[in-house]
């Protein structure tokens, strides 16, 4: 089978949410538009969320179409997103990692406070550190209770826009211009991809 | 209100492992963002903190001197931050502190 880009996004439960929707969904959106066979999903397991449980988003991306439609879970992701810091406290979010991998994160703190929590940084390639409350304040809540099926606010209006920004930073699996045409805070999606810090392990 | 035969009746609560101090299935501490720091000095064992824990993380310890907080199962709501009469209790950011880790492998 052909290679799979996994990305894995960890996010909390109701409060966070729909910015972790909305970074999966956005960087399939994104590798859409320059021509790749995409995938975005939440993770059934982890549904119905309740205020502040770590949930995951899913999102593939591939040259050539995905055959993995009935696999629900990404169990080798190559880029781990957090939208809150905290979890690396709290979960083995980098489990499974395949080697090269890359950790987004949402974070006031440097690249070198976060990998003090990461017991086994053996298999990252990089960290990034991108404040998101900083750019663009408070995050965006859905209670549709749709999953994003109906969702008025538009994609990155809130904290994903500036994590999108870092994730094109860190990774290149997407273009920032492919990003900005489908986020609709554009401004802070550049900003992040501006002040985002990048700390290469290797 | 239920008429159960004597015979046929079960203690309450013996479809589940009944837990004796702690739950290991339903281990809470990764949901929080914020954790309470208490200082000793301020407390006067009021006990509202003990008293409003949804998760009873404040526990008089065995000497009966002071209340200890559980990291393996509070999960940050700061009730007990509110409800302290003396102030004793304050809000702190998770990634100050070192200790506190609660890695699960999976959510649930």
């Amino acid at each position: 089978m052909a290679y799979v880009h996994e990305i894995t996004v960890w996010t909390r439960g109701v409060v966070k949410d729909k910015e972790g929707r909305d970074v999966a969904n956005g960087i399939a959106a994104a590798a859409d538009r320059e021509g790749k066979f995409t995938q975005a999903f939440d993770n059934y397991v982890d549904l119905p969320d309740r205020v502040n449980v770590p949930v995951r988003k899913y999102a593939r991306i591939s040259d050539v179409e995905i055959e993995m439609r009935y696999e629900y879970e990404n169990e080798k992701p190559e880029v781990v997103v957090l939208v809150d810091a905290t979890l690396v406290k709290g979960m083995n979010v980098l489990r499974g990692l395949r080697k090269d991998g890359v950790l987004v994160v949402n974070t006031d703190r440097s690249p070198d406070e976060i990998l003090e929590f990461v017991p086994d940084p053996g298999a990252l390639k990089a960290v990034a550190c991108v404040d998101a409350k900083k750019i663009c304040g408070t995050s965006t809540v859905d209670f549709s209770g749709s999953e994003g099926g109906v969702d008025a606010v538009g994609l990155g209006a809130g904290l994903a826009a500036p994590i999108l920004g870092a994730f094109a930073k860190a990774t290149g699996l997407v273009k920032l211009e492919s990003l900005a045409e489908v986020v609709r805070n554009k401004e802070a999606l550049l900003q992040g991809h501006r002040s985002a810090v990048v700390k290469a392990l290797r | 209100m239920f008429d159960i035969p004597k015979d046929r009746a079960v203690p309450f609560g013996c479809v589940t492992p009944a837990p004796d101090t702690e739950q290991p299935m339903m281990i809470t501490g990764n949901w929080r963002e914020y954790r309470p720091v208490i200082d000793q000095e301020k407390c006067n064992l009021c006990m509202n903190c003990v008293a409003f824990c949804p998760d009873a993380c404040w526990q008089l310890d065995g000497a009966e001197e002071e209340v200890v907080w559980n990291a393996k199962y509070c999960k940050g709501c700061l009730v007990c931050v509110n409800e302290c009469s003396t102030e004793a209790l304050s809000k702190a950011y998770e990634l100050d502190f070192p200790d506190g880790v609660v890695r699960l492998e999976k959510p649930f």
